[in-house]
């Protein structure tokens, strides 16, 4: 049912779009877990790798709840950019979405965002469906060429792309009959900074208790660890250029080279005495510390231990002997 | 690099221009080229047919004054200044701007000293602004001055144009960066692996600890029916100092 996109429209999603999305999701599963507890382990079982693509949402047996809500974005000329979603009710009698709610919000966010419009729909599940059509048509009242934007809430550990599919309607002629049909297209993900300084914060979650101060250093490490290896992996590609160009593969491009001249100039990129000095003086502070630390807390054990040792032993000769043990 | 792209304009502009023309006339487009306030590479000229013609005419002079752009410096051109013609005051100053940079390649701190002989300059006033001015404005360095300890710090020195022999040593350099850094990589990992073992380690302890604890705790209460007069004092006494012997 999804072949490549041919409208030539470029999409840009923003990441907000795609935590809604999630949080929605899992909002409404988790909602529903505790009361249906005998769906609850068919539920999971259709999560995993619902392959075949036919999810019977029609069932009675709920599958992952699916949800539905409304994209709002800006669209200029060709490039459309998705910023924002929020959430509506589906009413699977009349296969439509809420109207009168998703109007009132239209509204609402038009005061706030007036530059907004309503772009699309979202929904998740693992493939674009025949039932989708319909809301699909509901709301192409509002906008002609409404996108559709489908998360996969399965995980899939071998995944690298995130499982959101951005799906345009086209019209094609099937069987001498046109009808619309979905067709996936290739989008790209764009960021304020704002919203990376909040990605990278969920990205990087600390351990909610605090951690033990191992885990903190392993993380700590982590990071610093897989900076050097972007580094590295900058690096090596530079040398095989390097070697590459001696060994005369390629012409000799003058430019780059004197760029590179100057980048490993820079290279021992401290060695002045006074940073040695300040380093080591900085390293020895450290363990200072921590040694007094350890005397400290050595020493607040001792003190316990013959507390405990006096109020036990010493209960016979309260005469005044408590000295001895001091 | 924003020097590289300044100049790939110019570069590109007196390359056509030095193509299109033979012989002496190519004098007055290298003089040109080598006062131009913005060019500091000059291999591509260099590279180009008819300069190197030039070599075997007997209007070489030219030719090896642009050598001496690209590969030299001030001092250089004060040695051979009789077989080099003579360089007006903007080719002065480019060439003492060249002569900065290839003090920057070697060492990363330059003391006054050194600079004022090589750019032949006498007060420290007049070399402070010939760096200033001439040097870190428009680009071609980065650093620091530091008047106490007389000396210049670089930081950032554009690249000059390659001997023929440097690309060897850049090679070598970046194999060792290489090493380097692999190497840090591998000592971080068994870092990060060593402080996850401590951790495991230290949990384990303390799980024994708390065992033991509660296996004396249950004994304890065994015996607890058995013991006569002040039962709870005995006990309570003995197990704190089990406790504390334990710990």
């Amino acid at each position: 049912m999804a072949s490549s996109s041919s409208s030539g429209l470029t999409f840009k999603l923003h990441p907000l779009v795609i935590v809604n999305i999630s949080d929605h999701c899992t909002r409404v599963k988790s909602q529903m877990n505790p009361p249906v507890t005998s769906a609850a382990n068919t539920t999971s079982n259709n999560t995993n790798g619902a392959g075949d693509g036919v999810v019977t949402a029609v069932s009675a047996a709920i599958p992952p709840p699916r949800v539905y809500g409304c994209v709002i974005g800006v669209q200029r000329g060709r490039t459309v950019e998705i910023f924002n979603s929020f959430e509506l009710l589906y009413d699977p009698i009349a296969h439509s979405l809420d109207r009168a709610f998703l109007e009132k919000k239209q509204e609402l966010y038009k005061k706030v965002f007036p530059h907004f419009y309503i772009l699309g729909w979202y929904s998740t599940g693992s493939d674009a469906e025949e039932s989708d059509m319909h809301i699909h048509k509901g709301l192409m009242d509002i906008n002609e060429s409404p996108v559709y934007v489908l998360l996969n809430p399965s995980i899939n550990p071998a995944q690298k792309d995130p499982p959101v599919n951005i799906y345009e309607s086209e019209l094609h002629v099937i069987d001498g009959i046109p009808q619309l049909i979905f067709v996936s297209s290739s989008y790209t993900i764009e960021t304020v900074e704002a919203e990376r300084i909040s990605v990278d914060h969920v990205a990087h979650l600390k351990p909610s208790d605090g951690g033990s101060a191992a885990t903190q250093l392993a993380a700590h490490l982590t990071g610093m660890h897989s900076a050097i290896k972007m580094l590295n992996n900058r690096v090596r590609v530079l040398h095989h250029y390097l070697v590459a160009m001696q060994k005369g593969e390629f012409a000799c491009e003058n430019s780059l080279l004197r760029q590179v001249s100057s980048l490993l100039r820079r290279l021992p990129a401290i060695e002045s005495e006074k940073f040695q000095d300040d380093f080591l003086m900085e390293y020895n502070d450290t363990l200072l510390i921590t040694y007094l630390a350890m005397f400290t807390n050595c020493s607040s054990t001792m003190n316990e231990l013959v507390d405990k040792f006096n109020t036990a032993y010493d209960r016979h000769s309260r005469r005044g002997g408590r000295t001895a043990f001091m | 690099m924003d020097i590289e792209q300044k100049q790939a304009e110019l570069i590109d502009h007196f390359v056509k221009k030095a193509s299109a023309l033979k012989g002496t006339i190519l004098d007055p487009v290298i003089i040109e080229a080598t006062s131009h306030p913005s060019l500091f590479a000059f291999s591509e000229i260099l590279a180009v047919p008819s300069v190197v013609e030039l070599g075997g005419t007997e209007n070489s002079g030219y030719l090896d004054v642009l050598r001496l752009f690209a590969h030299g410096t001030w001092t250089d051109y004060k040695n051979n200044a009789g077989c080099l013609p003579e360089l007006i005051p903007d080719q002065v100053l480019k060439l003492k701007q060249l002569t900065v940079l290839t003090l920057a390649e070697t060492n990363k701190v330059l003391p006054y000293d050194q600079l004022m002989q090589e750019l032949d300059v006498t007060n420290v006033r007049e070399l402070e602004d010939f760096l200033i001015n001439e040097c870190m404005y428009a680009g071609i360095v980065r650093g620091k001055l530091d008047q106490l300890r007389r000396c210049f710090e670089v930081q950032f020195a554009a690249g000059r144009d390659l001997r023929p022999g440097q690309l060897g040593n850049m090679l070598q350099t970046l194999s060792n960066w290489l090493a380097t850094s692999e190497n840090l990589l591998v000592s971080i990992q068994e870092k990060i692996k060593w402080a996850d073992t401590m951790s495991e380690l230290d949990k384990k302890h303390r799980k024994d600890v708390e065992d033991r604890v509660e296996d004396v705790k249950k004994s304890l209460s065994l015996k607890k029916l058995h013991t006569v007069s002040r039962p709870t004092l005995t006990s309570e006494g003995t197990r704190r100092s089990t406790l504390s012997l334990v710990e």
